[in-house]
């Protein structure tokens, strides 16, 4: 480091472009990429595809010490950390048991309110084959990519909960974006209260929540799940659990650790529209009504208003028999009598 | 003639040895591997050689490749394109002022010396993404990755200069 022993050139090369000059390019760039340009987004994920057979060969034998290495700080807490466990864990034994009954208590009122169902999610399950923890950007890279139907903006979730989301995809691989990265804003819901929030990644452990209501007191410990606003995210997804107070601000302890996830599964999640269930000849008005469905149009135009006239005067007699086995008037009735049932 | 053919290459090899040792540090600071289990950033081992040798050859570290080096550890990093090549055009706007100071430099001294021109970069790059996101972003991240950066600086200085001193060498005009 005896740098003085160095002999130094100076000014020698007349080859050199101003410095201001190529400052001025990279600040060029970076107003470039601001605008969401997609060739430096390309050549990314075009390095990873080549570099990803590489990544799986190497991730091998540094997965173990990479684990080990994460998890030094925790040895000396390991005997609380098995009590906190052991705690935990029969407490989980009793919510399960509730979350069953409930669960079946709810596929019951969804029966008997012919509600519409949630649309279905399909996934892709990838291995973690990179993870980047950038001063300024907290990354993994999957093993699938577009050959594999992964998009941009799909939602990664390991067992426990969310993780990220897919923001890089190439044919082979692809860049998630994790839920503590700076660039990571997701809406929200709070449960219990049903409060929506925007969820903030600062790269910090856990992300700040934006309430949309500054009046809201939220208990730490309420669930926060994603919110499916926007249509980005399913809804319903597994996030984490309030933790902090209105005077530090509130954040989200997340329920799932990119750090020791090796398989996720990205969520192929496409909003359909709501559909009602299709309606049959028993649920028209008319019907429910206890008048006969009117008759198809006549093809003279002067026998058509006779027939159609004379068609309610026929009606009422039919009428005692078309109600009980109309389901149409049976979806407002049905759950008062079967709420008599339970 | 053959000596000629000779001096051409070794001066080949000698030009492209510092460019080829700070796209090395890039590729392994970027290498989406991490095994301290993401506890501390990568350090910046690509600004190793660049400070290194745009001390003490210029004609070799030139702007234009502080420039290159910046946008492929966007490229590897993930970032923004264009945060790390402003940055690392700013350190090399400041080892350029004060070269004849940072050369005179030794042992604490020269350490020092990276840590001044390592911060600048560190600082430049924490600026820029501050106003790219409008949001300042935590500093202790950066922070530890310009602690890593100074600490590993202090082998990686022996083996740039042994890699200097063997391949590299002063400008010939110098001896």
């Amino acid at each position: 480091m005896a740098n003085g022993t160095w002999k130094i050139a100076r000014n020698r090369s007349g080859a050199q472009l101003p410095i201001a000059l190529l400052a001025a390019l990279a600040i060029a760039l970076i107003l470039i990429g601001k605008a969401q340009n997609p060739i430096f987004d390309r050549a990314r994920t075009t390095v990873t595809d080549w570099a990803s057979p590489v990544l799986r060969i190497a991730r091998a034998p540094l997965d173990g010490l990479d684990r080990w290495m994460g998890s030094i700080g925790e040895i000396f807490s390991v005997y609380q950390e098995n009590l906190r466990l052991k705690d935990e864990n029969a407490r989980l034994r009793q919510w399960r048991n509730a979350a069953v009954a409930l669960e079946d208590r709810v596929k019951r009122y969804q029966l008997l309110l012919r509600a519409v169902p949630d649309p279905k999610l399909s996934s892709v399950m990838a291995r973690v084959i990179g993870r980047s923890n950038q001063p300024f950007l907290q990354t993994m890279i999957l093993d699938a990519g577009k050959a594999h139907g992964v998009k941009p903006g799909q939602a990664v979730i390991d067992q426990r909960g969310m993780i990220g989301r897919i923001f890089l995809a190439g044919n082979y691989t692809s860049w998630v974006i994790l839920l503590t990265d700076l660039n990571s804003r997701i809406p929200v819901h709070i449960e219990p209260g049903n409060m929506q929030a925007i969820m903030a990644g600062d790269n910090s452990g856990a992300p700040a929540l934006d309430l949309l209501s500054q009046r809201v007191v939220l208990k730490p410990g309420a669930q926060v799940i994603s919110s499916g606003d926007g249509s980005l995210l399913p809804p319903g997804l597994a996030i984490g659990t309030v933790v902090g107070d209105p005077a530090s601000g509130y954040r989200v302890a997340l329920l799932a650790d990119p750090g020791a996830s090796d398989d996720v599964n990205i969520v192929d999640f496409k909003l359909k529209t709501e559909q009602p269930p299709a309606t049959t000849a028993n649920e028209l008005p008319a019907t429910a009504a206890g008048l006969p469905p009117a008759a198809p149009p006549q093809p003279a135009p002067v026998a058509a208003p006779f027939t159609s006239a004379a068609a309610p005067v026929k009606a009422p007699p039919a009428a005692p028999t078309s109600p009980p086995a109309n389901p149409a008037s049976g979806a407002s009735e049905p759950p008062a009598s079967d709420t008599g049932n339970e | 003639m053959e000596r000629a053919a000779n001096i051409m290459a070794g001066r080949f090899i000698s030009s492209i040895v510092p460019v080829a040792c700070a796209i090395v540090g890039v590729v392994i600071a970027n290498f989406p591997i991490s095994i301290l289990g993401g506890l501390v950033p990568p350090a910046l081992l690509v600004f190793m050689p660049l400070y290194f040798w745009a001390m003490v050859r210029p004609d070799l570290m030139t702007p234009f490749w502080a420039f290159v080096l910046g946008i492929l550890q966007d490229l590897l990093s993930g970032g923004p394109a264009g945060v790390w090549a402003a940055s690392f055009l700013a350190a090399y706007f400041l080892i350029d002022r004060q070269r004849d100071m940072l050369a005179g430099l030794s042992g604490v001294g020269a350490v020092a010396g990276f840590a001044v021109a390592s911060l600048t970069a560190c600082l430049t790059a924490y600026v820029i993404v501050a106003i790219y996101y409008w949001h300042l972003p935590p500093a202790a991240p950066m922070l530890l990755q310009l602690a890593m950066t100074v600490l590993l600086y202090i082998p990686g200085a022996i083996l740039l200069g042994l890699v200097h001193r063997r391949l590299v060498g002063p400008y010939r005009s110098d001896f």
